[in-house]
């Protein structure tokens, strides 16, 4: 009788340190495949030769820092600290004006009970339906049409204006703030504006940086836009610029990402507890 | 259908009734503001008011003589002189005819709102005389600005904005999706309106029709398969991740965030050189002594759909383990207690608690993320952007719709046919998600946490 019941235990415990061995095995695959791309960028960029077909398989032989010195001085046809400058002008007030529209909006649409309201929620839902290229489009014939200058200040208008219409991760912030933390500063007779800068601004800090980063990332990784709007090459941002560089110039190309990269990542991991929770909260408030 | 018309009917005449009622009732002040904008204020002695009012309707009144109503004709002609280069005639530009209609018509709606707003201020002030109430000064007026009405200060730039970068421009390619504009007829040809035409040729043969329903296919094959891929996969792997025996899963899900991080156009660029022709893995396959798979070429038609659904679970199975990891950590554990305690199995627990309310919790994002694939532009852009199939009208095998209107319309100058394409994808991704939105009691509840 004891036996058996010893063989029992013995028998979960090898089945628990296999169904553990197993995990773990899934795990290293799952990482290796993740990480696998990442590795190759980080090592091509290393690389002595600068084509994609000189490495010879996925690792260079040879190593040196001649991409990314070539980066930052050979910039006659590829001129990426020139991108790098646009990119982060292009960042920074896209980051201001973004942050200060959306926190508007969403704080608005969470707080006030307006007649409008729900039409305006709806509006913005079946906005977000159209394909974004229709809006491009326009601009596209709009520019073959009246030749209009492309500058970055274009751009920066465009992403900031456009960004309201995101506002239902923030509005799922606001939301949370209950309404009798207003109640007292009311009864002391301050008005909405008062309120809202001295009470919600502060409590929204949270937000207000979740935000600010995201817009500041987003145009390190947008292309689409940018192509666009950017003919000239001295106006491009680093995306698009990176975009133009074909096989041969495949270690330049992984250099200039990985520089980019490194910088948004690290963003991202502060970042990713409000990832998450934006995501449930969009998903929750639809 | 009869019902409907017959309801209309009703409302319009309930309108008329009303107004005709309205009209009875308002005082002479009130119809001295439906004469002219700002009179009834004046009358009031709302100085302030009244000016502002008085000033919109005098502009408007000049604007709308000056410019506005030819501007409104050029939208329905759009344009009647033909350039003519051999006499040197400058001729009329739809594009601009078109876009100052649009305009005009916008200013139009703005002005009949004021309007009506105009008459309806002046009788909210009757109201205040009949009651005896103080009628407030326009330093009270603009005070409220801050206050009671502060939404108004706040929204006004937002909206703004929204109506020049967003609804305007998605109004004028509504209206191009029913002109002829596009391939040949480009200013200074004249651009004509055509009905349904466009739609008409997406629907039938020629070249366009096969394409699109071929395109179409594939489009709904894709978003299903890559959007349940990913799901089921970025689930698996959040489950995986919570498991007891798992330490140290901090360092686990490093690897996972690290992929989500990389801007997409990076990763894209990069799994498109590793599959090239020339590219590391078929300068491996050719060492083994094999010939180059022709993974993302001309010819690799399902090669290149196969790889596109794996790198897009590449991109997105870590948003998706994020989210359900998130939701996992919600999941109330005395649940899990009293599953035990009744003597559930770990595989009962896993298939009658979690499961159940992971799959609740993220139907929403599932419909979000099908759209979103619906619409994934990047994947075959940047897989495939240059390649056009035979038997493809402007696009090739892999491309989704949505990679067809930017072929059709950027690298092309089929505006129109485009324009009708953009109005097809949001009728199919609205009709997919409105039902879900507006249906889904977490739409219906917004306001519970109050």
């Amino acid at each position: 009788m004891r036996r058996t019941f010893n063989n029992l235990s013995t028998n979960k415990q090898v089945k628990k340190v296999l169904s553990a061995v197993f995990i773990y095995c899934i795990l290293i695959i799952v990482s290796a495949i993740f990480f696998f791309p990442c590795l190759w960028l980080i090592l091509s960029s290393f690389s002595k030769t600068g084509s994609l077909y000189d490495i010879e398989g996925f690792f260079p032989k040879e190593f040196s820092f001649d991409s990314f010195i070539k980066l930052f001085t050979d910039t006659s046809q590829y001129n990426y600290p020139m991108w790098l400058l646009n990119t982060l002008i292009i960042a920074i007030f896209n980051c201001i004006f973004s942050t200060l529209l959306v926190i508007g909006t969403a704080y608005t649409i969470s707080y006030f009970q307006f007649k409008s309201r729900k039409g305006l929620m709806k509006g913005a839902l079946i906005l977000s339906m159209f394909p974004s290229f229709m809006g491009m489009t326009v601009i596209y014939i709009l520019m073959t049409q009246f030749n209009i200058v492309n500058n970055i200040w274009g751009l920066i208008l465009i992403y900031s204006c456009t960004a309201p219409l995101g506002y239902l991760v923030q509005k799922g912030f606001f939301d949370t703030i209950p309404q009798s933390i207003y109640e007292a500063a009311k009864i002391d007779g301050a008005t909405n504006a008062r309120i809202f800068s001295t009470i919600t601004l502060p409590l929204a800090k949270p937000i207000i940086v979740y935000t600010a980063l995201t817009s500041f990332a987003w145009p390190w990784s947008d292309f689409i836009l940018p192509k666009l709007l950017l003919i000239d090459k001295n106006n491009w941002t680093v995306a698009v610029g990176l975009m133009q560089l074909q096989q041969n110039e495949f270690s330049r190309f992984a250099a200039g990402s990985v520089f980019i990269a490194i910088p948004i990542v690290v963003l991202y991991f502060f970042l990713v507890k409000y990832m998450v929770n934006g995501m449930t909260a969009g998903a929750v408030k639809g | 259908m009869k019902r409907f018309f017959k309801n209309i009917a009703i409302k319009t005449n309930n309108t008329y009734v009303n107004f005709i009622n309205f009209f009875k009732v308002s005082n002479i002040n009130v119809k001295a503001s439906m004469a002219l904008m700002g009179l009834g204020q004046l009358m009031y002695r709302q100085i302030g008011r009244g000016i502002l009012y008085l000033a919109i309707e005098i502009l408007g009144i000049v604007f709308f003589s000056l410019y506005g109503f030819h501007w409104l004709v050029g939208l329905i002609t759009l344009g009647t002189v033909e350039a003519d280069p051999w006499t040197g005639l400058e001729g009329d530009n739809s594009v601009i005819f078109l876009l100052l209609g649009l305009m005009s018509l916008t200013l139009l709606i703005l002005f009949i709102a004021l309007y009506i707003s105009n008459v309806k201020d002046a009788y909210k002030t009757s109201l205040l005389v009949l009651k005896g109430e103080k009628i407030p000064t326009f330093k009270e007026d603009l005070k409220d600005l801050l206050d009671k009405k502060f939404y108004k200060t706040m929204l006004f730039l937002p909206l703004l904005g929204t109506l020049i970068f967003s609804v305007l421009p998605i109004v004028f390619m509504i209206l191009v999706a029913f002109t002829n504009y596009g391939d040949t007829v480009l200013p200074p040809v004249l651009v004509d309106w055509i009905g349904i035409d466009n739609f008409v040729k997406i629907f039938s043969l020629g070249d366009i029709g096969p394409t699109f329903f071929k395109i179409l296919g594939w489009n709904i094959l894709w978003a299903v398969s890559t959007t349940l891929l990913n799901y089921v996969l970025g689930l698996l792997l959040a489950i995986i991740l919570n498991k007891k025996v798992v330490k140290a899963k901090f360092f686990w899900r490093l690897f996972p965030i690290l992929a989500y991080a990389i801007p997409g156009f990076i990763t894209l660029t990069a799994f498109k050189f590793m599959f090239a022709q020339g590219g590391p893995i078929n300068q491996y396959i050719i060492q083994a002594g094999g010939s180059a798979i022709p993974f993302l070429t001309k010819d690799g038609t399902w090669w290149a759909r196969i790889i596109g659904l794996l790198i897009n679970a590449w991109l997105t199975v870590p948003s998706v383990m994020l989210l359900a990891t998130g939701i996992l950590s919600n999941i109330n554990n005395d649940l899990y207690e009293a599953a035990r305690i009744d003597g559930a199995g770990s595989f009962k627990q896993f298939k009658d608690i979690t499961l159940p309310f992971v799959v609740f919790a993220t139907t929403p994002t599932l419909i979000t993320s099908f759209i979103g694939n619906f619409n994934n532009f990047g994947v075959f852009y940047f897989l495939r952007g240059a390649i056009e199939s035979d038997g493809y009208f402007a696009s090739n095998d892999t491309d989704l719709l949505i990679n067809w209107l930017y072929r059709l319309s950027i690298d092309n100058t089929y505006y129109s046919i485009g324009a009708a394409i953009s109005l097809i994808i949001f009728v199919i991704t609205s009709a997919i998600s409105l039902i879900i939105y507006i249906k889904s009691p977490a739409y219906k509840k917004e306001d519970t946490f109050r």
